[in-house]
């Protein structure tokens, strides 16, 4: 059957078996995603009459000169660099541990994923009071006075700790259902060649953990490049003090629902997509060139 | 077995039989009452919600020919939002709740219609100057007034005592208090998230405002940056304070960190009912500043769109003559903390009572005489969110007001520009 020649009758039933979930995607996703495309070269637009009366990259210009916008991308870039390795890093280190212990592992599983199940508005509450720069937890720990959420040159660093806090829960779980995937004997073969637990954890363990790594690290470049709620939430509906935590994704909000200028939020947006798409493809490249030298042959 | 079939098709045609009688029965008893409905989208929540809704059944009540509809968008910035995408979709119900400055570029994307034909100035000229000029957009009413609210000055009556100081009538008093209080750790004020308001005001006490005839400004000129010079002096020296992340200066003032905040009239509801056990404040007019008095008016109007029918334009006209007037605005301030939008409501028996009852709604009324609101043009949430950012890096990185105003004056032509596209 699975082999059977593909006629017309097959092709079009298989069609409507499609139908449903594509009508969805081409309605909710591709058709904004070309829609958007093209208003990003709308040079002359009435967004709500839909008039467009000229077409052309201006808007494509006026962000290459817009220092908003290089502020933008420069702080989405350290946001990302700066959350992805350590959100990695992070995860598997605490995946490791838990994997270690069999008793209340369970409870901590729970306790570590239960930022990712909880709104984003109540977690930035709570940093929003750790942060504080009079009575938060943190400057009380330090025994420091530093204004985290006020002070450009602390806010972004803030931003980060937040979201890799949020993002260590669901990465965990990731890497603890790759570390159960990882056949026991592979151990039992390096131990009996006379592997210390290191070894044993750069030759066995990381090369296995190969393909979930880098489900993770693409997973994070591309919601790191679209942060946005987080800094909303944290920064109480600004872009952090004096735009230290304007993101591309910010930029884009406030250009499309703040100042109405509908194609050049349109134009960031591809710019954020073509970032996205880069950085992906780059962290794609990255791991299948050097996956042998790190990880071995197997990935 | 065949039974059985003939029995079900029988049940069948009697039950769709009977469901026909019934819709014809009930459509014709609908007809009757039939009455023209007008949908309203706000952004209204908790007990402003239910005030409203209240108001709006009360209208409801006293009508035959309308039906108001009433639905809460969340707050006013998701009205927007969804202003923005039901245009679109061309799913815009008849009136919504909006900041006035949008107008413009409702007026541009031809989605509003103005009020003027279905309520007459008569209808108007009770309502204060401030309201009546800020509706006006290309010589046409396209928004009406609804909640509204005035920015005063919130002191502490505890630390004012105990610090032997009184309340300020100038901005000059403000900056001596300051520079007394700051050995003991108290700022004389707090501000919100930042302070365009109050410059605003100052700037336009100066006779240079910050917000004049569109990008037609001169913020460059001394007179503007020495009021600018006022708050921004009080920050650097550690007299002042903004808010920040924590939204609001109430934050602050409720610690006892500040003696004065200048905030709006429309958080009295909320301070109330956060005040601290054992704190006493009170309200005043915020100062003057070169022997002027001025306060901004802030809050958010109802515009009427385009794709309301002829018999809902008349509808929604009535439904928000019957907002504004005497009766209906005095309530909805006493309970919501909002201003009453009409010049009589302060000769108001009953109001008076209400003052005389509440003593910290009387900063706002006495405010409202020397109100004002900036001319809404094409550009100005841009021109708003650059203004911002300029207090922003005056704010954060102490840059000074010189040096940020010329840098925003630069961006004004390149800005005015953009709005012919």
């Amino acid at each position: 059957m699975i082999n059977a020649k593909p006629t017309l009758k097959s092709t079009l039933k298989a069609l409507l078996y499609l139908a449903p979930l594509l009508i969805v995607t081409i309605t909710f996703t591709i058709w904004p995603l070309i829609s958007s495309f093209l208003m990003s070269f709308y040079t002359k637009y009435n967004y709500f009459t839909n008039q467009v009366k000229a077409m052309g990259g201006a808007n494509f210009a006026y962000l290459w000169q817009n220092p908003d916008f290089h502020l933008a991308v420069r702080n989405t870039l350290v946001f990302v660099i700066g959350v992805v390795p350590l959100t990695v890093i992070l995860s598997l280190g605490i995946a490791l541990l838990l994997n270690q212990i069999n008793w209340l592992s369970s409870f901590f599983r729970t306790i570590y994923f239960l930022p990712f199940v909880t709104s984003t508005v109540a977690i930035s509450l709570v940093w929003n009071w750790i942060f504080h720069q009079d009575n938060g937890l943190l400057n009380a720990l330090l025994g420091g006075s530093v204004d985290w959420l006020n002070d450009p040159h602390y806010s972004l660093t803030a931003l980060i700790i937040v979201c890799v806090w949020r993002g260590l829960g669901f990465n965990i779980v990731l890497f603890l259902a790759g570390l159960n995937n990882i056949d026991n004997h592979y151990y039992q073969a390096a131990k009996l060649d006379g592997a210390s637990a290191w070894q044993q954890f750069t030759n066995v363990t990381l090369p296995m953990l190969a393909p979930i790594t880098v489900l993770i690290t693409v997973n994070e470049i591309i919601s790191s490049f679209k942060v946005f709620d987080q800094i909303y939430a944290l920064f109480h509906g600004q872009a952090g003090p004096a735009n230290a935590d304007l993101t591309m994704m910010y930029y884009l909000y406030q250009k499309f629902y703040v100042e109405g200028q509908y194609p050049v939020a349109a134009a960031s947006g591809v710019v954020l997509f073509i970032f996205i798409v880069i950085i992906t493809g780059l962290a794609f490249w990255y791991f299948q060139r050097h996956s042998i030298k790190i990880w071995g042959r197997r990935s | 077995m065949k039974h059985l079939r003939q029995f079900l098709f029988a049940s069948l045609l009697a039950f769709l039989a009977l469901a026909t009688l019934s819709a014809c029965s009930s459509q014709q008893a609908g007809s009757s009452t039939k009455r023209v409905t007008i949908t309203f989208w706000h952004g209204m929540t908790d007990s402003r919600k239910t005030e409203l809704n209240h108001l709006i059944r009360t209208f409801n009540n006293s009508q035959t020919t309308y039906k108001v509809i009433g639905s809460s968008q969340g707050n006013i910035v998701n009205v927007q939002q969804k202003i923005t995408a039901a245009a679109k979709s061309k799913t815009l119900p008849t009136i919504a709740q909006t900041v006035y400055t949008n107008v413009p570029d409702y007026v541009r994307g031809d989605i509003i219609t103005p009020f003027d034909p279905y309520i007459k100035k008569n209808d108007l000229s009770d309502l204060h100057t401030a309201f009546r000029q800020s509706i006006n957009y290309q010589g046409k009413a396209y928004s009406m007034p609804f909640s509204r609210s005035a920015r005063i000055l919130f002191y502490n009556k505890t630390l004012l005592k105990k610090e032997g100081l009184k309340v300020p009538t100038t901005w000059a008093d403000i900056q001596k208090d300051g520079l007394q209080l700051k050995s003991k750790g108290i700022t004389a004020m707090a501000f919100d998230q930042n302070f365009v308001t109050e410059a605003d005001g100052l700037t336009r006490q100066a006779g240079s405002p910050l917000f004049g005839n569109g990008f037609d400004v001169n913020l460059t000129n001394k007179k503007s940056l020495a009021a600018i010079h006022v708050i921004w002096d009080m920050l650097q020296n550690g007299t002042a304070t903004t808010a920040g992340t924590d939204g609001y200066g109430s934050v602050a003032f409720f610690k006892g960190k500040t003696l004065f905040y200048s905030g709006s009239s429309a958080g009295i509801s909320t301070m109330q009912a956060s005040t601290p056990k054992g704190m006493r404040w009170g309200t005043a007019t915020l100062p003057s500043y070169q022997g002027q008095k001025v306060s901004s008016n802030s809050g958010n109007d109802i515009v009427m769109f385009k794709s309301a029918s002829k018999a809902q334009r008349k509808g929604a006209a009535a439904f928000v003559k019957f907002l504004m007037s005497q009766k209906q605005t005095i309530k909805w301030a006493e309970k919501t903390g909002y201003v009453p939008l009409t010049k009589s409501a302060k000769s108001n028996a009953g109001y008076q009572q209400f003052l005389a009852k509440n003593p910290t709604a009387k900063a706002a009324e006495n405010s409202l005489s020397f109100g004002f609101q900036d001319k809404p043009f094409l550009g100005y949430n841009q021109y708003l969110v650059a203004v911002g950012k300029s207090f922003d890096e005056m704010t954060a990185n102490h840059v000074t007001p010189e040096k940020a105003m010329t840098q925003l004056q630069k961006q004004l032509p390149k800005m005015a520009k953009e709005q012919q596209k």
